[in-house]
Formats: structure tokens, sequence, C-alpha cells
């Protein structure tokens, strides 16, 4: 099946270098310290942040810093089948816990010792890089929040397939077979957090694939600098200053 | 970069789901005129100056592809819309136009008209999606021509009258394709338009006034629902159909839902399919299951029966009416199989075929467009009706056509004229006929391929000589031993007196690997092709002439790089060890079979070359024996040689293939080093091995041996190949044809060998039944079988000195391309066949001869008899043809014989009877080697 | 689960009384608060300045979730839901041939409150669920529904569409039951169901070809579509579209279901206090007139939504 059409047009439309649509919301759930709506494309998330409160479970609690715990879930519309079982199966409790990881790396969690975080990762529509739309919109929820954090994470993904390197996958070149690579960076800091790769490839074009998918992300990252920066002029606004 | 969202409901599997895609529409998709100011044209493809610039419109494509192809057609922009709508509907047309777009030479331009963010087009409420489609066509069109403002004349081109009427309304210039190619003035292209369907109706004037043909008037093929519910529910069975090649009106359904085949007996049951296609075939009910008819031949149209080549194999064999490779073979006895009938086509495998027109008494036709019947070469295919202008001009041509439709009340289907290959009969066009039909690649090779060749001239160079894998084997006496004239060189051969009184004995192969890479357009453009054909005055080579015949080939007196596999062998011929190196070789002499058996038996010779090859040949004749103990089966193949006149390339004598003992030594020692290489690589790959193998022949298959023999008083054991050797060996009798006869009969029963990768077989399928070899594998002949060079990758890789391509991991491309190896060897073998044939043909032109036949096939009418001198096998008539029932005559099947009522006359199996060849033209333009009793 | 009784135009009902202390958890009030609270719904002023018997205003999207046949998020005041409607073909069941089947779902978004969480909001998703099931679906027989199932019939005891309405609370501030009915209407409205042709030519009792056709659909009819008016009782005087803060200092409340014609489809009483028999006719009343009011605004922001969306 051809991805990419000899004219370098892909299905949708896009050059092979082009990522989707960006669209990012702050301030979605009133009663969330911190919450994002992040859209890439078609594909929808809802993310919000609790926290710091006081840790629940009290055996869980660190002494010299903040408990970060998330929750992903996919709503049972969200994919082309409606999905039975939304919550505890094995793909969420693996992103769950991805995310976890990737945002604990951020987050000043020395700070806010004793406390809990919690971030809470809901999909509305998925149409492929559900998991880096989770993690940007987790980014942008944090920051809504004001927990301190080291840096922005930002995630893009990236893909292989008619032998050329191909930016920000949807659904249908997802499931294409060919390489997917999600890819979370720390923007600033130049330093990445996350990767992650199914299918093969060979080395040289890993590199490029890899580099591509940085782009995205650095992209990424601009655009959510943008939506926090409108968002702080909005408040100032608001505030009368 | 805007975007906008669309959406597209699917059903998948019974399940709805509504899938949404987004599609965005974009500022940077340009015209693709050269003229345009405002858009970029660095991929401008149109030319300069267009007089008019043609948009077509989807069916236009689809039908009239090969008008396209026509180099008049020119200046073309073809928009997305309507190559997505082709590529659903015939990939294979949406790849002929894909070519043409790529093609530099052509000015084909692809508009992205469905992402350009003006000439995008949402679907109305109401608006099916073809009216869509015909709309965005519109728009592309009007926005083309407002872009290029008057500098061009854009001209929509569609059969469709509605769109038609719209595009002129919307101040679009519309036209038919009749009416534009009629305004080029070109008559040659109104031959290649395709007539819609609707006007072949009218086509009682064509019909055959034979008395005996009724109309055959064809069932409706089941609607694509109904088939796939037919499916599912198991009443309807799915299969490719397999054309009998000897006689059309069978054909076989190799269906898994039924274990066996379903045979199609009759035109009417296969329903308009053709060979190749993808049927939905409903059974019969049982009491109609056919049974199989096994004397006489085709009787709905007299099919003619011409001479031929003996077959070398049962896959050749044009006795038995049932003989699809892979399944049991025809018993005499009434087993029915399965019989059905075609219900629907699923996928149609129509191409173009090459053949005549068929000479008509009285063309039919109106005002200048005749109507003709064209005949394929290829027997498979029913015969088209197409319809020209030029007719006179195409009755002694062999021609191109291409098939379009079958209407249900047709009793041909219709199609349009190509183009013309050539004269028939004439010796270049009827090679350039074998070559189509056999798919084999003649162009030259391109300028990609060429570019990856070594610098010419090219010579060992030292980096060569200092390579640590390579062993420095000059100073051997190494010497080759081929055909006379041979060019292509690829193999050579050492056999060195050790002090131990043993032999070091060395096969050295030429090195093509170290030229040809994976993954070069070279290697593709090798892969593709297969093998080397050999037709009679000419070779159709794999690779490109500078290392075919110059660079690898293992020429004398210069340096050239082999690999080579070294036996330590004591004179008993045991192998003591074996060793594999790349190395460097200088062959002292190159010499023929006959000159090198004229060395051996000339026994005042005593030179060091001479006694190598004596030395050799001894070996040699030990292994041999081993194997024929082992069970290897020595069959006859008559392979017919011809002497060519060196000016005018036309055969002079035709003889049989003399085997020598040289001949022999060469091909053991081939054989050593085959099975050699393929013990060792096995070893190091047992899961993606390329090997050859031969099933062995069932006993169906020995059937018409054994009752053959059986009718002379010939009991052949054939338990096992070694049991049917020895009894081959056995059968001697006065008649010193006897047992090559008995040979021959024998070679007609086996099965083809094939290559297979190691990892979808099991051990003891690797068998080669005929070598009597567990293990076999092609090595020593790289420069004209791929399956060697494939091979050659895998030794150097077991040594260690290369890496394996990454292509054999891939279990399903290595049975791909085994799967090619095989098509491509098959098609090659009938090319060869096919060449000596017609040259055959052209041979007996002038010579009418008379000569001594045997019998070896009896028939209801008459006998098939061989021809030992020429290697030729045909038919003897008694009854004259169209006479069905066998009239005076009637058959002894218990003892083979076909006797005269009154019992005065009668002829048997394996008899000497004198005929006389000639060649005769019952139909103009169709020559004919006719055979008949003296 | 099942011992819920099938309420018409009766008017007394009996259900598993919701677990007040999970709401509570949700609040942390202090006494303070509390007695404002309480005080300001006796002076009929309420925290955000509201009477009693006013509701919040309302945002109706429509078409939210492009891959669904309908979908719709409504929001009043915090409290932001989702409604997704996605139709696939199925079995009718065996005891009612010709009708389609309809299930409603409800999922707590882990978004709206930390305790929803892993199963935290099961209890509740599954109370909100059965209620939105009564209130549209009507009796066991499949009388009286909100939406007509007959409709929804392909092929008479072979094929029929199913109907999933999934909800999802993205964020709670009380009053979920009546938020998610109208996101459902609104979402129900937005549907639009392929339109099905049978193959002809099926026999006996096997499953005929279908063919889906891309392009024309039906539209639903929602004007029977029932909506959920809640009735919160605090202290002593009841009101409309409480606030979780509200929520968690109500002694009880009453959800009833009324369409447009002024029927009544169903009834819900939550807490634990106990109430005269004759408030519930005057609760019954005050929901029609706030539910005239309610299904005109609903209407009027549908029809909005939907005008927007196709423009768009």
């Amino acid at each position: 099946m051809e991805y990419v059409s000899p004219e370098g047009l892909r299905l949708d439309g896009r050059r092979p270098m082009e990522m989707r649509q960006i669209r990012a919301e702050i301030g979605v759930v009133a009663k969330a310290a911190g919450s994002a709506l992040f859209e890439m494309g078609n594909t929808k998330v809802i993310a919000a942040v609790y926290g710091p409160r006081e840790v629940q479970n009290r055996s869980q609690q660190l002494n010299d810093s903040a408990l970060v715990r998330c929750e992903y879930t996919m709503a049972n519309f969200s994919t082309g089948d409606r999905m039975r079982k939304p919550k505890g199966d094995r793909r969420s409790t693996e992103i769950s816990l991805v995310i976890r990881q990737t945002m604990e790396a951020c987050i000043m969690t020395h700070l806010m010792p004793r406390s809990q975080i919690d971030i809470f990762v809901q999909v509305l529509q998925a149409d492929g890089g559900t998991r880096s739309a989770c993690i940007n919109a987790a980014s942008l929820a944090l920051a809504d929040a004001g927990i301190p954090m080291r840096d922005l994470v930002t995630s893009c993904s990236a893909g292989y397939l008619n032998s050329t390197p191909l930016l920000d996958l949807n659904y249908i070149e997802d499931s294409a077979g060919g390489a997917d690579v999600t890819l979370g960076i720390l923007p600033k800091l130049d330093k990445v957090t996350l990767l992650q790769m199914d299918a093969k490839l060979s080395v040289e074009t890993f590199e490029n694939v890899m580099q591509l998918a940085i782009e995205g992300c650095k992209a990424v990252a601009t655009y959510i600098r943008e939506v926090l920066l409108e968002n702080t002029k909005q408040l100032e606004y608001r505030r009368g200053i | 970069m805007l975007q906008n969202k669309s959406f597209v409901k699917r059903t998948r599997g019974g399940k709805i789901t509504k899938v949404v895609r987004e599609h965005y529409l974009r500022h940077d998709i340009y015209c693709g005129a050269p003229i345009c100011k405002v858009c970029d044209t660095s991929q401008a493809r149109l030319s300069p100056t267009p007089s008019t610039i043609l948009i077509f419109d989807t069916n236009v494509v689809l039908n009239q592809i090969d008008l396209l192809e026509n180099p008049a057609i020119d200046d073309v922009v073809v928009l997305s819309i309507v190559l997505e709508e082709v590529k659903n509907r015939n990939l294979s047309v949406y790849n002929r136009v894909r070519a043409l777009c790529s093609n530099s030479l052509r000015k084909f331009f692809v508009f992205s008209n469905e992402h350009h963010k003006d000439t995008y087009v949402t679907e109305m409420s109401g608006e099916s999606k073809n009216d869509r489609n015909d709309r965005a066509i519109r728009v592309a069109a009007q926005w083309y021509q407002s872009h290029l403002a008057g500098s061009a004349r854009i001209l929509l081109i569609t059969n469709d009258k509605e769109n038609k009427r719209k595009a002129i309304e919307e101040g679009i210039s519309a036209e038919t394709v009749e009416s534009y190619v009629r305004s080029l003035s070109r008559p040659d292209l109104l031959d290649l338009l395709v007539q819609p369907a609707s006007e072949d109706v009218n086509m009682e004037e064509v019909e055959d006034l034979r008395p005996s043909k009724r109309k055959i008037i064809y069932t409706e093929h089941k609607p694509m629902s109904e088939i796939t519910s037919g499916l599912h529910r198991g009443i309807y069975h799915q299969g490719k159909l397999r054309v009998n090649r000897y006689n059309p009106f069978e054909a076989y359904v190799g269906s898994e839902s039924i274990g066996d085949e379903i045979i199609i007996y009759g035109r009417t049951n296969m329903n308009r399919a053709f060979d190749g296609d993808i049927v939905a075939v409903e059974l019969l009910p049982q009491d109609q299951w056919h049974e199989e008819k096994s004397l006489a031949l085709a009787d709905e149209e007299d099919e003619e029966e011409d001479v031929h080549l003996v077959p070398g194999s049962a896959d050749d064999a044009p006795w038995t009416t049932a003989q699809p490779p892979g399944s049991a073979g025809v018993t005499e006895s009434i087993s029915s199989r399965p019989s059905g009938r075609v219900v629907g086509i699923i996928k149609r495998n129509w191409h173009s075929y090459c053949g005549s027109l068929e000479p008509m008494a009285m063309p039919a036709g109106s005002g200048g467009v005749a109507h003709a019947l064209f005949a394929s070469k290829d027997r498979r295919i029913p015969k088209i009706r197409i319809h020209t202008r030029q007719l006179e001009n195409l009755l002694d041509k062999r021609i191109v056509v291409a098939v379009d439709s079958w209407d249900r009340l047709s009793r041909y289907p219709s199609g349009h004229y190509v183009r013309t290959i050539g004269q028939i009969g004439d010796r270049d066009t009827e090679t350039e006929v074998v070559l189509i039909e056999n798919d084999i690649n003649t162009r030259p090779f391109s300028s990609q391929v060429l570019a990856c060749l070594p610098p010419l001239p090219w010579s060992v160079s030292s980096e060569d000589l200092a390579n640590s894998i390579r062993q420095d084997l000059r100073q051997l006496r190494v010497f080759s031993v081929d055909p006379p004239g041979c060019k292509d060189i690829d193999d050579a051969l050492q056999c060195t007196s050790l002090p131990n009184g043993n032999y070091e004995v060395g096969v050295h192969i030429a090195d093509v690997t170290n030229f040809v890479h994976s993954d070069t357009p070279l290697d593709d453009e090798a892969s593709q092709r297969g093998t080397s054909v050999y037709l009679v005055e000419r070779r159709i080579d794999m690779l490109p002439k500078p290392l075919t015949e110059d660079v690898c080939s293992l020429r004398a007196d210069v340096e050239r790089l082999a690999f080579s596999v070294i036996w330590e062998m004591t004179p008993e011929a045991e192998i003591i060890s074996t060793r594999y190196t790349k190395s460097v070789i200088k062959s002292c002499a190159a010499l023929s079979y006959i000159e090198a058996q004229a060395r051996m038996d000339d026994s005042r010779l005593m030179d060091p070359l001479t006694t190598d090859l004596r030395n050799m040949n001894a070996l040699a004749k030990i292994m041999r024996e081993r194997r024929i103990q082992r069970g290897a089966l020595t069959l006859a193949s008559a392979e017919v040689k011809f002497q060519i006149d060196t000016e005018t390339h036309d055969p002079l004598d035709i003889g049989m293939y003399q085997i020598r003992e040289a001949n022999q030594m060469v091909e053991e020692f081939m054989l050593a080093a085959n099975v050699s290489v393929a013990e060792k690589i096995l070893k190091h790959f047992p899961l993606c091995s390329l090997l050859r193998r031969h099933p062995t022949p069932t006993r169906e298959m020995l059937e018409p041996l054994l009752r053959t023999a059986a009718a002379v008083g010939l009991n052949l054991d054939v338990s096992s190949s070694k049991a049917l050797a020895d009894s081959l060996d056995s059968a001697v009798a006065d008649d010193p044809y006897f047992n090559k006869l008995i040979r021959i009969l024998a070679t007609r029963c086996m099965t083809q060998a094939v290559y297979f990768s190691s990892g979808d077989l099991s051990p003891p399928e690797y068998l080669h039944y005929g070598l009597a070899a567990p293990l076999y594998t092609h090595f020593t002949s790289p420069i004209r079988r791929y399956a060697d060079v494939i091979v050659h990758r895998l030794l150097a890789a077991s040594l260690g000195i290369q890496k394996l391509p990454a292509i054999f991991q891939d279990g399903t491309r290595l049975t791909s391309i085994a799967d090619n190896l095989n098509y491509r060897h098959r098609n090659a073998q009938m090319a060869s066949r096919a060449s000596v044939e017609l040259h055959t043909l052209i041979f007996f032109r002038k010579r009418p001869t008379d000569t001594e036949a045997r019998i070896v096939r009896i028939r209801s009418n008459g006998f098939f008899v061989f021809v030992p001198k020429y290697g030729i096998e045909g038919p003897v008539y008694l009854t004259p043809r169209g006479d069905k029932e066998g009239g005076e005559w009637f058959v002894d099947e218990q003892q083979q014989k076909i006797r005269k009522m009154d019992g005065s006359m009668s002829y048997s199996v394996l008899q000497t009877v004198f005929i006389h060849l000639e060649i005769v033209e019952p139909q103009p333009n169709r020559p004919k080697l006719q055979l008949t009793l003296v | 689960m099942q011992c819920h009784h099938r309420h018409q135009h009766s008017l007394l009902s009996f259900i598993r009384p919701l677990s007040a202390s999970s709401l509570l958890e949700m609040v942390g009030l202090s006494i303070g608060e509390k007695h404002f609270i309480q005080g300001g719904i006796a002076q009929d002023l309420r925290s955000d300045g509201r009477k009693r018997l006013t509701i919040r205003p309302i945002y109706v999207e429509t078409g939210v979730i492009s891959q669904a046949n309908g979908s719709a998020r409504v929001r009043m005041g915090a409290t932001d839901v989702i409604a997704c409607v996605k139709a696939e073909l199925g079995r009718p069941n065996a005891l009612q041939p010709d009708k389609g089947k309809v299930v409603v779902n409800v999922d707590c978004s882990p978004t709206a409150a930390p305790m929803f969480e892993g199963r935290g909001g099961e209890e509740l998703s599954a109370e909100l669920s059965v209620a939105l099931q009564r209130c549209l679906l009507g009796g066991k027989s499949g009388s009286g529904a909100g939406i007509d199932l007959s409709s929804l019939v392909v092929v008479e005891g072979k094929i029929c569409w199913d109907l999933y309405i999934d909800g999802l609370v993205v964020s709670s501030d009380g009053n979920l039951l009546d938020a998610l009915g109208a996101a459902i209407k609104a979402a129900l409205s937005n549907t639009g169901i392929p339109k099905v042709n049978v193959a002809a030519g099926a026999s006996g009792d096997e499953q005929p070809e279908v063919d889906v056709s891309d392009e024309e659909f039906l539209q639903f009819d929602t004007s029977r579509v029932p909506v959920i008016v809640t009735l919160t009782k605090v202290g002593r005087h009841y009101i409309v579209d409480a606030t979780s803060e509200e929520e968690s200092q109500m002694c009880l409340a009453v959800s009833i279901s009324i369409n447009r014609q002024g029927h009544i489809c169903g009834l819900t009483k939550r807490g634990g206090a106990g109430l005269d028999p004759s408030i519930i006719l005057d609760m019954i009343s005050v929901a029609k007139t706030v539910s005239e009011q309610l299904i005109n605004t609903l209407d009027s922001h549908i029809a909005a939504a939907e005008a927007g969306e196709e423009e768009s």
C-alpha cells in the first residue's frame, strides 16, 4: 500500500516532515489544580492534575520527595470499535507507568516532600500518537497547576514507511507495520526522557527517524510555550494588571 | 498549510465502523506547466508550449490505456482522484499509468487535486460518490483553465454523456475519445480505440456459419455479494482457474475447501473465465461428474495437433488430459473427480496476447471496419474478436491483442489490437512471439544496471591478490571443457596428483558475486530475469555481456577470480576432505568436448594436460558408477541440435545431440560440487538455503510407462529410483533404439525439478529423485542462473567471508524468489523448445523427407510417432481428420495396438514405420509440419 | 442490583440510597460554610447568586467526537460531561424481535476527581448508568421509551441497530444526572444512523447480507427524549441544579425525568431522609415548570450548535 505518493503526499495530504495540526486549551477542568486539553490532529486528550496534596495512602508516603501517581484511561468511544474495558488493561497500565516516569523526571519532587501529585489523563479520541498527546497534555496541566518543573516535556512520534521517514503518524500509518518511534525530550535542556520503538529499523535509518522526531518535539515545545504565555496574559488581564 | 476534515464511513467484516480521516488542503501544489508564471516550475512536466492540455476521466483511462501509451498522446494532466479510482478498480492499469507518469520522455503530469485548496470539493448531500468525483474532475479542469488563462487550451476527454454536457455548460471544452482521436487525423490510432460494450451486441454477422456450431449463451455471472455469501456458506468454492494447455476445453480449479481439484469441462461451464482468473465455482450434482476421457481429444472444435518436440518431463507431456502439477495423475478407470461450473469471476487476469488473425472466408463488417477473430498462440486462450481497419494488412502478421470484455451473449470475448510484431513465419517475428509468450525480458540493460559494472577493460588487480580471503591458485593447471564456441565459461577443472597417491580435484566456478552485489540494480535485474535463455540462434543473457563473456568468464590464459571447491580424493574417488575458498586462477586451456575426448582417446599424447584429463575421467567413471548404484536415473532426452548457416542463420542440418565421455566427466564433477556445496550451506543455514529437489513421481504418473512396457512384454519395477534404473538398464532388445525409447517414455513421467527454500519443507522432502541425492542445489553456473548467485552468497556467508544479505531473513521473500526462479526456468525451457520447433519448421520448409519412425502412443484415429533422427514427435492419422469415429480402425487397449476392422493391418506401440515429413499450408499463412505414412 | 422497580406514573419510589458519604469526601466544608450555604438557600440566595430554581447557564457543543455517530458536550457551570452515541449492527432480543437495543453506560473519569481513579468511580458510574437507562428506555416491555426502539430495527428478528450511549464525566461540580441527561439528548439529536440496504433473497434463518451505504442516514427524532431535573432538598427548601458543595448538604434529592409533553418518564429518589407524600407532588409540579424552561433552553442551544456545526 502506498503511504507516501510519488508526488510526496501522505494519505491525508501532509508531506513527510509535517506534523498534524495541534491545538491546546488550558483550564478545562475547573476543579482540578491544573488541567489541559491537547489535540494532535484527531487525537484528543484531557489531562488533569490534582496536588500537591496529602498522601492518601500513608504507607506510600516518601519523606523527602513528592509521590507522583498517574492514571491513563481511554473513553469507551475513543477508538473506532467500542472498547469494552476502558481501565485496567495492560496497555493502559503500561502507558500510565510511562507517563509517570517521564513526568517524574521533570517535576522537582524534592521541593514537595510528603505530598502527592496525581496526574490523570483521559483519552477522548484516539487516532495515533496518543502517548505523545498524553505527555504534552500532562506537561501543560502541570504548568497550569503551578507545579515546579525543570523543563517542559514534549513528545512526538515518527515512523518509517515506503522508505521515507514520516513525522507524527496517524492511526492508519501506525498500523501499517512500519517502525514507530515515540520520543520525549526536555527541549531547553536538550535531553531525552522517553524513547520507545517497535518493529525493526536499520541503525542508519533509526538515526534519521529519531532526528526527525526531535525536530517534531521542538516544534511542539514552541507551541506549548506560546499557549502558556497567552494563558498567562489572560490571567493577568483578568486580574486587572 | 490549511486543513479540513472529511468523513468516510466504511463497513468492515460485518461490523459498521465510522472512519474519520483528516484531509489537509495545501497551498503548495503546483500546476506543472513550465509557462505558468505563478507556480514553482521546478517539477513541471508539461511541454513548454502545449497546444492542448488533456484531462482524462477515469473510465477513459481504464478502458483506453493502450491508446494512452501511444506516443501521440501527450501533454496530459492526470488528476489524483482519477489515479485513485483507477487504482481501486484495476491495479495493472494503475501501474501502467504510473509508469507513463514517471517516464521522463512522456509529458504526463500528476496533479494532486484532492489536496489543493482550490480544487477540493466536498460531497453534497444526495450526491453519489461517482457524481462527486466527476464534479471534482470538472472543477480541476476549470481551475486549470483559469489558472493558465488562455496560454493553452484545456480539453476534458470523457465518454460519459452527462459529464460532457455539464462540462460544456460550465464552460470547459469537452470531447469524447473518438472525436478527439479523429481530430488528430491518425487512422492508426483509431484501431487502438476500444468500443464501448453496447456496440458489440450486433455481432451475428461475425458468427461462425458452420452448421455444427450452436449459439452459445453463457449464464450470468453472479453478483459479488452473492458470491461472498456463497463462499461463506460453502456452496461456492474459490480458486485459480488453470486451463489444460493441450485441451482448452478442460480446466481445473484448485480449491482448498475441497481437498481435490475441481474439473470444469466445456466452454459453457467455463462461463467466460480465462486461464489465471480467480473464479467462484459451484459443484455440479454428483451424477454429472465428468469421467476421464482418455483417448479422444477435444471435440468441440477441431483443435489442431502440431508436431512438437519430445517432452522432457510430465509437466510438458501432451498425452493425458489431466496432468496438472502436483495432483494425482490420470487413471484409466472411472474415478470421477468433482466437476463444477464457474458462477462468477472474482478477479480477472486479462493481459495482452500474441497470435494472428484467423483467415476468414468473407470478412464481415461495415464501412471499412472489419471484424476478425484473433487466435492466440497460447492455446489456453479462446479466440478474441477484434475489429480493425487494416484487415488485409494484418492477415499475415503476428499481432498483439488485449482483451476488453466478454458479453454473455457473445461466443467470443472482445478485444482490441495493440501492435504488430511482424510477418508470420518470419524467423525473427516468431522468435519474438516465443519470447513474449514466455515473459522473457529482452530489453537491453538500462544505464543504471550498466553503471554497476566494474570499469572496463578489467583485469585482476593487486588488491584482489592481496585480499586474504582469496587464495592464489594461478600456478595450478586448470582447464575448462565446454561446448564448441562457448564464450561464457563458468567452470574450470583441476586434477593434481598428490605425493601420497591421492588426487587434489578442484572445481573452480566464476566468482560472479564479486561483481554482482545484492540490492544493486544489476542484482535486481538478474533476479527478475532468473536465468539466461538459450534460443537456437541467440542467447538472452541474465547479466550484461561484459560480465558474461569477459570479466567473469574463465577464459584461457587470463587471470580470473573464482570460487573453488577442492577435494582430496583417493584413486577410488573416495572423498577424504573438502575445502571451499575464493581464489585467483589462470586457465591454461579452454577445450571443447570433442577436443577433450580426442585428447583422451589419442594414446600417443602424454602431456600433463592429457594425463590430468584421463585421471579425471577415470575418477568420474567411478563416481558415476557409484551414483547409478545408488539409484540415479539416466534418462534420455532427445536433445536436438541445429547446424546454423552463419550468414542467413537458417538451419542447415538437424540432428540428435551426441553425448560423449567428456560430457559425462564434466557433468559428474559439477554434480559432485553441487552436492558438496548443498551440504555445506544447509549445515550453516538450515532454514534459508536455496536447494533443488526433484519430487518422486507417483504411481499414477508412471502408469502410461507401465502400460506401454507391459504391452511389449517388459516388466518395470518402479518401487524406487534404483529399481527403476535397474529395470531400465535391463530393458534391452534387438532393436538398438528400444532402450532409448523406453527411457524417453520414462522421462515423460517425471516431474520437474524445482528450487525451494529449505525452511519451507522438511528434510525428507529435499530428495532429488533423479540424481538419487538427499540434497542438491545449483552452484556451478552463476553466469547463466540466478539461483547459483544466491548459493554463492550463502556459501560465502557460511565461510564467514561475507555477510548474508538481509533478504535471507525474510522467509516469504525467499519463497517468492524461489517461485520466480522456477517460473523463469520453466519459461526459458519452453522458449528454448519453441525456438527449436520453429527452426524445425523452417528446416523442413523446402525439404520434404522420408524417414524411419517409432510408434510411441496409440490413439483412436491414429498414433503418435517419434522420429529418432530428428528428435521430434507428432501425430499420424489413419482416418481423415474430422472423422471422429475410428472408422475402420479400432483400438486394443490391452495390447496397445490399433487394428483394422477387417484384420488386415495393425500397428502396435514401439513398432517401426516409415513416414513422410513435409511442410503443408492447409490455410494460408499457417505452415504446419505433417507426418504421413508411406 | 436488579432490585429497582420501574416507575412510570407512580409516585413513591424506593431505591438504594446514594452513599452520601462518598460525595462528602470530595468536598471538605467547615461548619461556618455549611451554615452559610443552608442559610443562603433558606433566603433564596445561593452562593453563586442564583435563586433556588434557577439553573446555571448551559453550554452545548455537538459533534465533538467525530468518530462516533453522534456526540455532545454539555457544560453547566463547572460540571462538564460528554455523551457519545455509537451504532452497531446486531441481533435483536428474541423476546422483542421488532425492536432495536439501546445500552446506556456512564464512566467517571478520574480527571473529575481523584477518588474516581482505579475502581473508585464504579459505584457512582453504575448508579448514573442505571438511572439514565431507566429514564430513557422505559419499562421492561419497552413501552413508553423516550427513544422509539422500533425505528432501530432493520430486518425483523434478524438484524437491528444496537445503540451504545456512553457518557463520560470530565469534571464534576454537582448535578451530574441533569447534565448527562441533557448531553444524551443533544447527542441523540446529533446522531446519524447510516441507511442499510438489505440484500434480497435471503432465506430461512440465515443472516441476510446487508449493505451499509455511506451517505444516506436517518436522523433521530428526539422530540420524545426526556430531560432530567433534580430537586435537591437542603434544609427545608429545595433547589434545582445543585453544586457539589450544596449537594454535600442535602438530605434528599429527587430526580424526575420529564419530556416535552409534560409526561413523567422516570423518577428517582436519593438520600436517607423521609418525605411527606404531598411534598412529592409539589416537587413534581415545580420540576415540570423548570423542565419546560430547561427543554426550551436546551433545544435552542442544540439547534444553534447543530447549525453552527453545519456551517463549519
